[in-house]
């Protein structure tokens, strides 16, 4: 097969160990020999290094007679001149030199001003991880650590309703005379419908419960369909005649302030968000999955310097009963390290950042650590980040929150179906900035494990979330933050046939995030599909 | 049949119930009259069930030349003709033929013929045509799969007679039905899970549509909204019979569909072979139990495809005995021993002793083929067990004895001998027949058919048939063409061709030593043990006492020089199953023709362990006399009558029956007049308006001004101790003559009549314990036997005589004592526990008789030998007849042996499946839904008739239970079970919110005063207390509403709570579950300390004791509380109406030659059925009776009397055990045992307990009151207590070294392995802290 495509010349690499730039990749499909050129920079690379970079091909380039000029083209991964933002989607201008990988939409090879940078710049990206549970998991599964992690969740988020209503403790309304006005913010201990069908809430604080009735022909009623045990709200209301109960006139949520505006990276730059790969299943797509990593090395992802993964890299094992007879992979560490070589066909410039999903090989409670050094040792230096689940990403001034999305399954079966459901996985996250908190429910479907903190109350407004797990397509913008839900890599499974569930494969949400404050979407997410 | 046998049964039977009704008219008891009447028959039964007019007629028409599956099948031409029943509409006619075969399998004694099939109907196809659909509902369940798999049977044939086309299902149809019967499984639990292609396959064939109500909540979350289907929940009863009927019960239906020219289930092939994955190219592969169809293409021997179903769900502690087909495992020998019949493998006994005496006589095994599951007989006149001792010796042990002598120096069990399999056990279960192992049955009938005349060889007394010298069995093989005797066939189809030609090398480099024996250079014996011939080791060489036959076989002459070598052997004979097989290379070079030894083998594992003990209600009682609260926990009558109550001394208020004395008018609680000695009789007043009202026939009494139901009872005021003096007056015991005498809390009968408390004191001197009924009973599991001799029955001649015996098997005079006589059908063998409980039975009766009634004793028993012949009354599990037998002799081995025909059929009662109860898994406490239980424990029950099904535990789950004085413990489950549910159970809501439904008569818990009594839940009443689960480990899903009503202790040690209301509701489900818990029977649902259910068992009674004491006035007024109970009883066994199952039974005494030769052919058990005969062939002639079978047993009792899975102790001791004898056999595979172990028992514990732990409700210490959620105040918001988690990390942690040792140690997948770490790894994650680790730990380990 010939190799002048960056794509080849990417998995030839990635077929021998290594990944590379992918200005080193360009280098290397145009030298006269680029299968020569490889073996000759793959030969004299210095042992204990991965990753190819520009400088070394260069170097073996040079070193060698038979390379040729470079012709001048353009080379991709170039950062863009800050003028170009806003025009690129539409620059007319396209190159034929390369016409090969050209795909179509406006891919712009061709970029005025655009010059070969050195790759020290490229890889100089600004990722920082905070929220992370990985290395700080105090909790040895004693009561005072359930204890911790549920105050904390009361603490953080009731500072959020404070401003809004004046709280008055449990124990102060017990004492307040029938008829007075009160308010309370508190965590949902019980919720049940009285026989009249009207709602009894009970609100706990630090100090005790209080009873709130919500009855059923006020316009609040229906947000009691939306409301968990364990979230925290604030509610407002007359204390009935006797003292014992509050009648609500509102239920506040935490949520997002409207008047919310996301940051934005200060230079044109894109980020891939993808999810649930499920390595080593026999539904893996493998297919697609090489046919995005292709792209990656073409110019029109030129400007994607994040791949952003939300988990279930792997299969696992022991996942569900007889996993192993649909594996393709029984071994899970020969999983992760088919993951790994998946991951150096991606261009090396491309900053990869992961968190573990419910298939992964850690505890399943949340919040998840990132895998431990048996599994990490399978990586590379130069190969992703891994963090752990949930972890908040900030690139480039833009905050990512990342999570897998266990508790997606818990929102979508308790509330109504026009709230979520899994077509519109969005829906089901919009609720979770609601209530800004990650997996609010306790005893049910969604597992925690006790911390000193809560990783799950969502303190700062994240500018993206991104979601998996339920392996359905889904964005939308909730009170301009943009959520995402990037289906999966794995086709039908026979599970998920015999449940008639149909997941949507190889989708590749591509954010723009120096455009996110634009109000039209399609200006800063392109879905990117690369399913059969 | 022996008419003077039934006679004389009859006779006694009428002697004995005469003397009955005297005593009856004399005593006190609720009727002056014996309350078990007679049965009548089958067709009376199921025309009255179904009422159709004429079935009866019909049935008994056809009864005379059908089976009943045949005549449900002749049934629907009567329907479709109108012959039978007048029904118009086509849909009547199909629903009439469908009902009446479903209620004549099921002999009509069920209701799933009227409550299982809610209707049929003719529905349009997509092109148009028409087709049938059948609506099933939950009690279908009490049908069983053959029935429910034959009733589509019959539904399609009527389809087909009334032209009316086949189902055809659109695609979501099929998809719904494979995810609808995946829910199903998995929200209820089905006996048989089919695969999802094999509910597609039989979804997409199946010619009627099946459907039917909703049963659950649980909905489909794919194929939803069909047209055609009316509900997104799951259709329980459609679910069953399309699992557990058709899917499970293919190759019974084939059996049927076969004799039917209208009907073709062609499919049905593909399904019973498993061929069905993706259409039909696949299939081929697959099909590999007919490759002997193959023909002329000799590409290898026939063999059935191994199957690995009976491996599934292995239980930690009962061990494998042979994997799929292995060599080494059970080899297959076809016969029937006298102590076999249906569902009965037979092994020898020393087979029993070596595999670690985990088989006894009675020990169900698991088995890969012909049935599922079969009890394990002793049979010591079939091969034993090859072992190699640890001095290198290979020994095949004949001998139970020898068994135990050698047994510490087994280093391997090389072959687990012989398993004798009768041919009617491949007709129950239409199994292809597998090829039959060389035995001397077959080569005797070879020989015969050579011109030899076994006959007279085996009348020569030098010569041993079976046995023969090693020269006269060559001699005979050269001679006559007859294939080498088997006892010198050696498995050389084990052996591939080129170890055959290592082995001829080592032959050729041989030599014969001075002894005579065979030398051979030591690498030989590996071989030697392939072949399992008997050798010995020495240093550097084995030597083989017995040579000459086998050097022979292989082409050898004595000098041990050989004319042939492989590469001249004919290719057919080299490539014989890829080389793999030595066996036509063996035939090319024997001089005599050479069988294959063991071509089947026949995998096994154990399943449950045999059972022999006294049934006892929980807890037991002596009387059904009721002392309310007044006699403590103990419900000691004395303390009782010496209580000071509020009432008075002795004094208790009850709901007790209110009679009225027909001549004096005294009211009274008693069946007798205290005042003039008359009859009372039941005085119903209606509660409103107090006027007596007279009952109606149906026993129903209203009163039609007020509309209100009569009742019977009223609150009463009993003097415990005046009837307590008065009774000892009476019987002339004084108080010393018991330790204690127990009575009831409160009685669950309709009119509440309490039983004479002088049979309780009575009961009580003798140490015997009343049933629910009246009724003193002993458990035992059943096994068959058709002839006995009477010294393995500890009898003697004389006593057989006695009883009508006066011939052996072979018509010749019985005069010894271990000659064998024909068991009669209705004669019992009683396990020495059962002898011991009848004994004192009988004395206590004698007493009763005498000091109660006032008449002479009836058994004056001295001795055990005094019970022989003298009748009981046999009840299988959950029947509701009786069956008269007669003892003939005891036995040894903890089972009760007795004809194939003697048995019934079965029912029980419990908790509905969404109750939570509270389990101890790995030392800490968790809830879950019973039915998870209770199904994740179901390991491929026992199922009866009526559908319940009942898996054994061996301890390793246990429960929060509270002892009598209301100290809460923890004890062990016994069993758990499964019921088919009644229609009608009983909701218990109490104030602190918690609430529980149960069947009417399942047992509660009451507090007052202190005392913990057990009442039926139809018996609590609002306002009764009932204990809280609050202990120290106990959780429970609800939360205590506080508000209403705090728990609070109540004088004993555990909190209680009121009882709000009972109710009585439909039932809305279609099984029950119940668990059996250790010594106080008592377990925690829903929060609730309540009673297990009653456990039930096959069981005898002492006929006088059944007969005196048993009144249908105890049993409890409620559906359900019928069942177990002798409602009628059988006289005679008429084996024309008794469960096909039995007719299945071979009564040869030899099998031809012919069968033999089908059994290469793999030939289907029908095909040989004209050479073979069956029980049922000789239903209705005068042979009927007539049980011959090809091998004797020396002792019905050989072998170890209790397996080792009931003597080890604890559950890691048996699991030991298990993987330990699992490395020893060479039949098993340790690793997949240990695989299986952690598969099924520690990987779901690990998990589920890891689960539990991270969504745990906390409870607080002080007050008990349980949180969902740790409270945020951290202490508890009601009493301010300290709050403490529920599920902690021992219990997360408790199995997660052991099963990483086990999975080390006997070398499981890696993929096991890594699914371990990983948990591991989440384990350690949850609970260490990243900060503190104490680093390194593992690696000291």
């Amino acid at each position: 097969m010939p190799l002048e495509t960056p794509a080849r010349i990417a998995s030839a690499l990635a077929e021998r160990g290594f990944n590379a730039d992918r200005t080193a990749i360009t280098l290397l499909a145009d030298a006269t020999d680029p299968e020569a050129a490889i073996l000759r920079a793959v030969e004299t690379v210095p042992s204990g290094t991965t990753k190819i970079t520009t400088d070394h091909v260069e170097r073996v380039l040079d070193s060698s007679q038979t390379a040729t000029e470079s012709d001048g083209r353009p080379r991709p991964g170039d950062p863009p001149s800050s003028g170009s933002t806003g025009a690129t989607e539409s620059d007319p201008s396209v190159s034929t030199a390369s016409g090969e990988n050209s795909t179509g939409q406006g891919a712009s090879t061709a970029r005025p001003g655009a010059t070969p940078t050195s790759p020290s710049t490229q890889s100089e990206s600004s990722v920082e991880i905070t929220g992370d549970i990985t290395g700080d998991s105090t909790g040895s599964g004693e009561y005072a650590d359930f204890l911790s992690v549920f105050r904390d969740r009361y603490e953080r988020l009731s500072k959020q309703l404070r401003g809004r209503v004046t709280h008055r403790p449990t124990d102060a309304l017990d004492a307040m005379p029938g008829g007075s006005d009160g308010a309370l913010v508190g965590m949902v201990a019980e919720i049940d419908s009285t026989r009249g069908g009207h709602w009894r809430i009970e609100l706990e604080d630090t100090n005790g419960t209080y009873p709130i009735l919500v009855l059923k022909d006020r316009d609040i009623a229906s947000a009691v369909e939306e409301l968990l045990t364990d979230e925290v709200i604030a509610v407002e209301g007359t204390i009935s005649d006797d003292g014992e109960i509050m009648f609500a006139d509102a239920i506040h949520f935490p949520d997002v302030p409207r008047t919310f505006s996301p940051s934005t990276a200060d230079r044109e730059v894109s980020a891939a968000l993808v999810s649930d790969l499920h390595v080593g299943s026999q539904e893996f797509a493998a297919k697609a999955w090489e046919r995005f990593a292709d792209w990656l090395h073409t110019d029109e992802a030129d400007h994607v310097e994040y791949l952003l993964i939300g988990g279930d890299a792997v299969e696992g094992i022991g996942v569900y009963p007889d996993q192993d007879e649909e594996l393709s992979i029984v071994d899970v560490y020969d999983q992760y390290e088919r993951f790994a070589e998946l991951l150096k066909r991606v261009p090396g410039d491309i900053e990869v950042v992961l968190i573990p999903g419910n298939h992964d090989a850690v505890r399943l409670a949340e919040p998840q650590p990132a895998f431990r050094d048996e599994l990490l040792d399978i990586f590379d230096a130069t190969d992703p980040r891994i963090v752990g689940n949930p972890a908040r990403v900030t690139v480039e001034g833009v905050s990512i929150l990342m999570y897998h999305g266990v508790s997606l399954d818990e929102i979508i079966a308790e509330l109504p179906d026009e709230r979520a459901n899994y077509d519109e996985p969005q829906k089901a996250m919009a609720q979770l900035l609601r209530k800004r908190h990650l997996a609010p429910q306790f005893g049910g479907h969604t597992r925690i494990a006790p911390e000193e903190r809560d990783y799950m109350v969502i303190d700062e407004v994240p500018d993206v979330f991104h979601t998996g797990h339920v392996h359905k397509l889904g964005y939308g913008s909730y009170h301009g933050v943009l959520t995402i839900n990037s289906a999966c890599w794995q086709h039908q499974t026979s599970f998920q046939e015999s449940v008639n569930i149909d997941p949507e494969v190889g989708y590749a949400p591509i954010v723009r995030l120096d455009r996110l404050d634009a109000t039209d979407v399609g200006e800063y997410l392109t879905i990117r599909t690369f399913s059969d | 049949m022996d008419e003077a046998y039934f006679e004389r049964l009859e006779s006694e039977l009428d002697d004995a119930r005469a003397v009955a009704e005297r005593a009856r008219e004399r005593g006190a008891d609720p009727k002056p009259e014996v309350e078990i009447p007679t049965a009548r028959d089958m067709a009376d039964r199921v025309e009255s069930i179904l009422g159709i007019e004429g079935v009866a007629e019909r049935v008994r028409d056809l009864e005379d030349d059908y089976s009943r599956e045949e005549a449900a099948l002749e049934l629907v031409g009567d329907f479709v003709d109108g012959t039978v029943g007048s029904f118009d509409s086509r849909t009547a006619k199909i629903e009439g033929a469908v009902r009446t075969a479903v209620a004549l399998l099921t002999e009509g004694v069920v209701a799933a013929p009227i409550e299982g099939i809610d209707r049929v109907e003719i529905q349009t196809n997509d092109d148009g045509t028409e087709f049938v659909s059948v609506a099933y509902a939950g009690p279908i369940r009490s049908a069983g799969g053959t029935a429910q798999a034959l009733s589509v049977l019959v539904a399609d044939y009527a389809r087909t007679l009334l032209d009316i086309d086949r189902y055809k299902p659109r695609d979501d149809e099929v998809q719904r039905y494979v995810e609808e019967v995946g829910l199903y499984d998995d929200e209820t639990g089905l006996q048989y899970s089919p695969k999802d292609a094999e509910s597609e396959f039989i979804a997409e064939h199946l010619p009627i549509m099946l459907t039917g109500e909703a049963t659950g909540d649980e909905e489909v979350s794919g194929y939803r909204d069909l047209e055609r289907v009316d509900t997104n929940a799951s259709r329980g009863g459609m679910c069953l019979v399309f699992a557990e009927g058709i899917a499970l019960k293919a190759p019974k239906i084939q059996r049927y569909t076969r004799e039917l020219d209208e009907v073709d289930w062609p499919w049905l092939q593909d399904l019973i072979d498993g061929s069905f994955h993706d259409g039909s190219d696949d299939g081929e592969e697959s099909d590999g139990e007919s490759n002997a169809d193959d023909g002329d293409v000799d590409t290898g021997p026939p063999r059935p495809e191994p199957s690995k179903k009976y491996l599934r769900d292995l239980i930690a502690g009962r061990p494998v005995f042979g994997h799929p087909s292995s060599p080494g495992g059970f080899r297959l020998r076809y016969g029937r021993a006298r102590n076999h019949g249906f569902a009965t493998a037979a092994v020898h006994p020393a087979t029993m002793v070596l595999v670690e005496d985990f088989l006894a006589a009675g020990t169900q095994i698991k088995t890969e083929r012909p049935g599922k599951a079969a009890g394990v007989v002793p049979v010591d006149t079939i091969e034993g067990p090859t072992v190699r001792l640890a001095n290198g010796s290979v020994r095949r042990i004949d001998d139970a004895d020898r068994a135990r002598e050698v047994r510490n120096g087994v280093e391997a069990i090389l072959d687990l001998g012989e398993y004798l399999v009768n041919y009617g056990e491949f007709v129950e279960n239409n199994h292809p027949l597998a090829p039959a192992g060389y035995t001397v049955e077959w080569w005797r009938e070879e020989f015969a058919a050579g011109g030899g005349d076994p006959d007279a060889v085996a009348d020569d007394p030098s010569v041993d048939l079976a046995d023969p010298a090693p020269e006269t069995a060559i001699e005979w093989a050269e001679s006559t063409g007859t294939p080498l005797h088997p006892q010198y066939t050696y498995c050389y189809h084990d052996l591939g061709v080129d170890r055959l030609e290592r082995l001829a090398r080592a032959i050729e480099a041989g030599d014969i030593d001075e002894e005579g024996r065979l030398v051979l250079d030591r690498d030989a014996a590996e071989i030697l043990e392939v072949l399992l011939i008997e050798h010995d080791q020495h240093d550097d060489r084995v030597t083989v006492d017995t040579w000459r036959p086998f050097v022979r076989t292989l082409g050898f002459d004595d000098a041990l020089t050989r004319d042939w070598t492989v590469a001249e052997l004919p290719d057919a004979a080299r490539t014989y199953d890829d080389g793999e097989n030595a066996i036509r290379a063996v035939e090319a070079v024997a001089p005599f023709p050479v069988r294959e030894r063991a071509p089947t083998r026949i995998g096994a594992r154990m399943g449950r362990p045999e059972k022999s003990e006294e049934r006892e209600l929980s807890p037991a009682v002596h009387t059904l006399f009721p002392i309310g609260e007044a006699g403590g926990n103990q419900r000691n009558v004395t303390d009782a009558a010496g209580a000071d109550r509020p009432e008075g001394q002795g004094r208790v208020s009850l709901e007790l029956a209110r009679r009225v004395c027909g001549s004096c008018g005294t009211e009274t609680t008693r069946a007798r007049c205290p005042d003039c000695g008359d009859r009372t009789t039941v005085d119903y007043r209606c509660p409103d308006c107090e006027r007596s009202i007279e009952p109606d026939e149906a026993g129903r009494a209203t009163c039609d001004r007020c509309e209100m139901e009569a009742e019977p009872t009223q609150l009463t005021t009993l003097s415990v101790h005046d009837r307590y003096h008065e009774a000892l007056d009476r019987v002339g015991e004084r108080e010393t003559a018991f330790d204690i005498l127990k009575g009831v809390k409160g009685l669950s009968s309709a009119t509440k009549t309490p039983e004479p408390l002088e049979k309780g004191i009575l009961r009580a001197k003798h140490d015997v314990s009343a049933f629910k009924d009246g009724t003193i009973r002993y458990d035992m599991t059943d096994l068959p036997v058709t002839a006995v001799r009477p010294s393995e029955l500890d009898v003697d001649v004389q006593q057989v005589r006695a009883l009508g015996y006066e011939t052996d098997i072979h018509g010749d005079p019985l005069r010894h004592d271990d000659q064998l006589i024909e068991l009669r059908t209705q004669d019992i063998v009683l396990s020495d526990g059962a002898a011991d409980h009848l004994l004192q039975t009988a004395a206590f009766v004698d007493d009763l008789l005498e000091q109660y009634y006032e008449m002479d004793p009836y058994y004056e028993f001295s001795e055990r030998a005094d019970l022989v012949g003298e009748l009981v009354f046999g009840m299988a599990p959950h029947t509701s007849a009786a069956v008269v037998g007669r003892v003939i002799g005891f036995t040894s081995a903890a089972v009760g042996y007795a004809h194939p025909y003697f048995h019934a059929a079965k029912r029980r009662n419990c908790f509905h499946p969404e109750t939570t109860v509270t389990i101890c898994e790995g030392g800490e406490t968790v809830h879950r839904s019973i039915s998870r239980v209770v199904e994740s424990r179901l390991d491929d029950p026992r199922t009866d008739d009526f559908g319940a099904k009942v898996t054994d535990l061996d301890g390793d789950l246990s429960v929060p239970s509270l002892a009598d004085d209301g100290t809460p413990t923890t004890r062990p489950v016994t069993a758990v079970a499964k019921h088919p549910a009644p229609d009608h159970l009983v909701t218990v809501e109490t104030a602190a919110g918690r609430s529980l439904t149960v069947t009417p008569d399942h047992a509660m818990v009451r507090v007052a005063d202190g005392d913990f009594d057990r009442v039926a839940a139809h018996e609590l009443r609002a306002g009764d207390r009932v204990p809280l689960a609050v202990g120290p480990d106990v959780a429970v899903a609800d939360s205590v509403s506080a508000a209403e009503d705090r728990p609070v202790p109540d004088g004993g040690s555990v909190p209680t709570t009121r009882v709000t209301e009972t109710s009585i509701v439909a039932s809305d489900v279609e099984a029950t579950y119940s668990l059996t818990v250790a010594d106080t029977h008592r377990m925690v649902a829903n929060g609730l300390h309540v009673g297990q259910c009653d456990g039930d068992e096959d069981c005898v009674m002492l006929l006088m004791d059944g007969l005196l004491n048993f009144s249908r006035q105890f049993l409890p007024d409620q559906r359900g509380g019928r069942m177990d109970a002798p409602l009628v009883m059988s006289s005679r066994i008429d084996p024309t109406e008794i469960d096909d199952e039995a007719h299945n039974v071979d009564v040869m005494d030899r099998y031809p030659l012919e069968f033999y030769e089908a059994t290469r052919e793999m030939a289907d058990p029908a095909d040989v059925e004209d050479i073979m005969t069956i029980a049922e062939d000789r239903l209705g002639t005068d042979r009927a009776a007539d049980f011959e079978f090809t091998h004797d047993t020396r002792d019905i009792a050989a072998g170890p009397d209790l397996s080792a899975y009931k003597t080890l102790g604890s559950m890691e001791d048996k699991m030991d055990a298990q993987l330990e004898l699992g490395r020893r056999l060479r039949a098993v595979e340790e690793s997949d045992v240990a695989e299986r172990i952690i598969e099924s028992h520690f990987l779901p514990d690990l998990h589920g307990n890891l689960r539990a732990f991270s969504r745990q409700d906390v409870r607080c210490l002080d007050c008990g009151r349980k949180y969902r959620r740790v409270p945020l105040t951290g202490v508890c918001r009601e009493c301010g207590g300290d709050v403490n988690l529920t599920v902690h990390e021992g219990s997360v942690s408790k199995y997660i070294d052991t099963s990483i040792r086990v999975a080390e140690e006997y070398g499981a997948r890696e993929y096991t392995k890594q699914r371990l770490r990983v948990l591991e790894w989440s384990i350690e994650s949850v609970f260490e802290n990243d900060h503190n680790k104490q680093s390194g730990i593992a690696d000291f380990m």
